[in-house]
């Protein structure tokens, strides 16, 4: 273990600057079948812990974190709002996940929940408001307007902004119930959680894909 | 328009106001008729505005309120395909009147913003969705649907689901 | 760390002495802006905007403070609801009328139902007339609650949109148990309502009611007197009678200008001629006075729904007309007559006889009127519906010339839109 062996001194004893543990052999291993557990401490050297290092990926924990604090853009469009804003009132209370912070800027906000159809004129402020969302983003189409056009197919209604923008999760529903609503989340914050996205790494918008940009 | 009658009779306060309608234009009225207690009366472009003006400021009629102007399109009438209708209400003295005038592809018709201030909207509504041109509105551009659309959506002939398609939204070209 | 500058014992920090040079470019810019002085500034509050509920784009010229003129923007929500209507059946049509104002939504059905019975010369039974009754005053609860909560909120209380969401919910259960929507209930049927009120309803709605009041008088205490919302709201917004009449603003905004119309009374329809309630009017026409017509639409509400479940009478919840009212389902299942018509009804349509209409009712945010034409076949020929909120949204610029922008919130808040109400 000296100057001559740099990488391989770190190699050989992982752990050796923490004191966690020490590396059993096989015959120390067979010797503690039968033993107490003082004794399988004092093998292992765990009354000697500093502290507790779990190894974890980067990733994890910022998803651990993002999930409990993933804030919307307030995009409540029509009924389905209604139900977000109850989601988000006392009975069901969104400020249990974090979620009650909606963000008036899209700059601001971790992603959207679209509540409502999205007409003709409104479908290009959707996808300027998406743009604008930094990364990572995710979203959540609430109701069957949003996610289909429910029964407005007409001439005015885009038949679910999946023609839009890339959705992460779909909400049926009618409204939603709050109830609804609240597992369509569980599922996003899954999503961010392991830091699944819907769009895929060259960030395609459907809507800029349609007009051939 | 048809005069679908009934064996109702007519309320007192409407009676009045289809004496005095009667009295200042009685000839000119293409048409009345009474349907389910209300008054309708059929009137000419030329006297529309004339007819609006004098149900609003007459102290008899005192029409205050404009509750909506809306058009139609009957495309079975070869003559007057398009119509649009009033529907007047009295606050005081708690009637209503509908007016309606028929028009022929194409015709224009005077615009009543100036005597209720409610019917710009309507009026741009109606011509959006219809092609019913108002002389002398302010702005008749679109309102409900995109500044680019093109057709009149209300129309008979125009498809519920529209020209452009419902996922594939290549009218977005230039806007995002 | 010392001469940081944050201790309070250190001197303040000296002032920045602008050089002769940036004092010259300062007076220039300066009178740049006094030349220009009737330049205006445009502001977007664009259709997404924390204020604006819902989808209406709001763009303001602003002389400072003060606002010149407003160009609205509506149509984010249009869906093209009376094409629509030429190609759904009456009975089809129904649950598109829930999603007209979703806040209120059995007002939207009734007002519709209304309008068809009047066209097809349908009569009520009074048990569906007092049903009914209850329904819409509890949808006026609802949307006065919610509107309320919005308002407060606007005004920077945002505690109070939870503790309105709270009370709300009770009247959410209660729809939910009558016809299992909490929001968008299509509960209403032409001649009568979907469904009879199911065991216990009687008695949690009573329950609900009774508990309403003592809320709504903690609402006025933390409200009504409340120093800020009386410098916000007195003599902000003031719109006049002449004005609403022009502008076609119906409702608790035409009400608090003096006006005692409703439509309950002047035009009665459901079981409203046998309740014995009063209407609300205030003399300011302001914001306040509007929060005040509504307060007390609120209480009378309570008060409605109270009498009719007192006097509930007994009997059919749907009209026995086979022409034009769907027939009972118990029936639909064991009589092959009934069978034969449900099938004619909900697959072909009612039939309807020619002529037009116009119904309006008193919907909690103003004068819905529903015009239809048929020409006898089973879809209307044309369904046009005169809701509140459009021409709301058209007094909108009428209602802000001359008025601040931070009054502005409060003004848009006062006067009850909803974009789906109005882009229909």
């Amino acid at each position: 273990m000296g100057m001559t062996d740099p990488a391989g001194s770190r190699r050989a004893a992982p752990f050796s600057s923490l004191e966690t543990s020490r590396l059993l052999s096989a015959a120390d291993l067979a010797a503690l079948t039968d033993a107490s557990d003082a004794q399988v401490k004092e093998a292992l050297h765990e009354d000697h812990i500093p502290g507790v290092a779990i190894p974890a990926s980067l990733e994890k924990l910022l998803g651990f974190g993002r999930s409990f604090s993933w804030w919307p853009l307030l995009f409540g469009l029509a009924c389905c709002a209604i139900e977000m804003m109850a989601t988000a009132g006392p009975r069901y209370d969104l400020s249990r996940f974090g979620m009650e912070a909606m963000r008036a800027s899209p700059r601001q906000a971790d992603g959207m929940i679209v509540a409502g159809w999205c007409s003709t004129k409104m479908a290009p402020r959707v996808v300027r408001l998406y743009e604008q969302i930094a990364d990572p983003k995710w979203v959540l189409a609430m109701g069957s307007c949003a996610t289909s056009g429910n029964i407005w197919n007409t001439y005015n209604v885009v038949q679910g902004i999946d023609a839009l923008i890339p959705v992460d999760v779909y909400v049926p529903g009618c409204p939603p119930r709050p109830e609804a609503l609240w597992e369509g989340l569980e599922m996003l914050r899954d999503r961010v959680k392991q830091s699944r996205h819907a769009y895929d790494g060259l960030r395609v918008i459907p809507a800029r894909a349609a007009i051939g940009e | 328009m048809e005069a679908i009658q009934e064996n109702v009779e007519i309320p007192e306060a409407l009676k009045v106001v289809f004496a005095k309608l009667e009295e200042e234009f009685g000839d000119k009225f293409l048409g009345s008729s009474f349907f389910r207690g209300e008054l309708t009366f059929t009137v000419s472009v030329d006297d529309y505005v004339a007819v609006a003006t004098l149900c609003k400021e007459s102290p008899d009629l005192a029409f205050e309120r404009l509750d909506c102007l809306l058009g139609n399109h009957y495309p079975k009438r070869a003559e007057a395909p398009f119509e649009v209708v009033l529907h007047l209400t009295s606050v005081s003295r708690n009637v209503r009147l509908r007016l309606k005038v028929p028009l022929a592809e194409g015709q224009k018709i005077p615009t009543i913003s100036g005597v209720w201030a409610s019917a710009d909207w309507d009026e741009r509504e109606a011509w959006e969705m219809y092609g019913i041109e108002f002389l002398g509105h302010p702005n008749l551009i679109r309102l409900l649907t995109t500044e680019d659309f093109v057709g009149f959506p209300l129309r008979k002939d125009f498809p519920v689901k529209g020209t452009v398609g419902g996922r594939i939204r290549t009218d977005l070209k230039g806007k995002i | 760390m010392a001469g940081h500058g944050l201790d309070q014992h250190d001197a303040p920090p000296a002032p920045h002495r602008p050089t002769s040079a940036e004092l010259v470019e300062r007076k220039a810019l300066t009178r740049q802006r006094v030349a220009a002085d009737n330049e205006t500034i445009t502001v977007s509050m664009g259709p997404q905007h924390p204020s604006m509920h819902g989808v209406y784009q709001a763009v303001v010229d602003l002389d400072g403070e003060v606002i010149v003129a407003t160009r609205p923007g509506i149509g984010n929500l249009h869906r093209g609801v009376e094409k629509l209507a030429e190609n759904l059946t009456y009975h089809q049509f129904i649950p598109v009328t829930d999603r007209l104002d979703y806040v209120s939504s059995f007002a939207m059905n009734h007002g519709y139902c209304e309008a068809v019975e009047k066209l097809m010369g349908v009569d009520v039974p009074v048990r569906a007339r007092y049903i009914r009754t209850i329904a819409h005053e509890l949808a006026r609860l609802s949307n006065h609650i919610l509107w309320l909560g919005v308002h407060i909120m606007d005004f920077g209380a945002q505690t109070f949109f939870l503790i309105c969401f709270r009370d709300r919910e009770y009247i959410l259960d209660l729809f939910e148990m009558v016809c299992g929507a909490r929001l968008t209930h299509s509960y209403a049927r032409i001649g009568g309502v979907a469904k009879d009120l199911p065991d216990g309803w009687v008695e949690k709605c009573r329950a609900a009611v009774d508990y309403l009041p003592k809320r709504l008088a903690e609402y006025e205490r933390l409200i009504t007197v409340n120093r800020i919302f009386l410098k916000r709201a007195r003599n902000v917004g003031i719109f006049t009678t002449e004005d609403c009449h022009q502008w076609r603003i119906t409702g608790p905004s035409l009400r608090a200008t003096g006006v005692a119309r409703d439509l309950r009374k002047d035009e009665p329809y459901a079981a409203y001629p046998e309740v014995d309630f009063e209407v609300a009017v205030e003399y300011d026409a302001d914001v306040y006075s509007r929060f005040l017509v509504r307060m007390k639409e609120m209480y009378e509400s309570c008060k409605i729904i109270q009498q009719c479940l007192d006097n509930l009478p007994d009997g059919p919840f749907l009209a026995a007309d086979a022409a034009h009212v769907l027939p009972l389902k118990k029936n639909v299942l064991r009589d092959s007559a009934a069978m034969v018509q449900d099938f004619m009804y909900v697959i072909r349509g009612p039939q309807v006889p020619k002529g037009e209409v116009y119904r309006a009712i008193e919907v909690p945010k103003g004068e819905m009127g529903v015009y239809i034409v048929s020409d006898g076949g089973p879809k209307p020929q044309r369904l046009r519906l005169s809701t509140p909120s459009f021409y709301h949204g058209q007094a909108i610029p009428a209602m802000f010339e001359g008025e601040m922008l931070s009054d502005s919130v409060g003004i848009f808040g006062s006067v009850d839109i909803v974009l789906g109400d109005c882009d229909r």
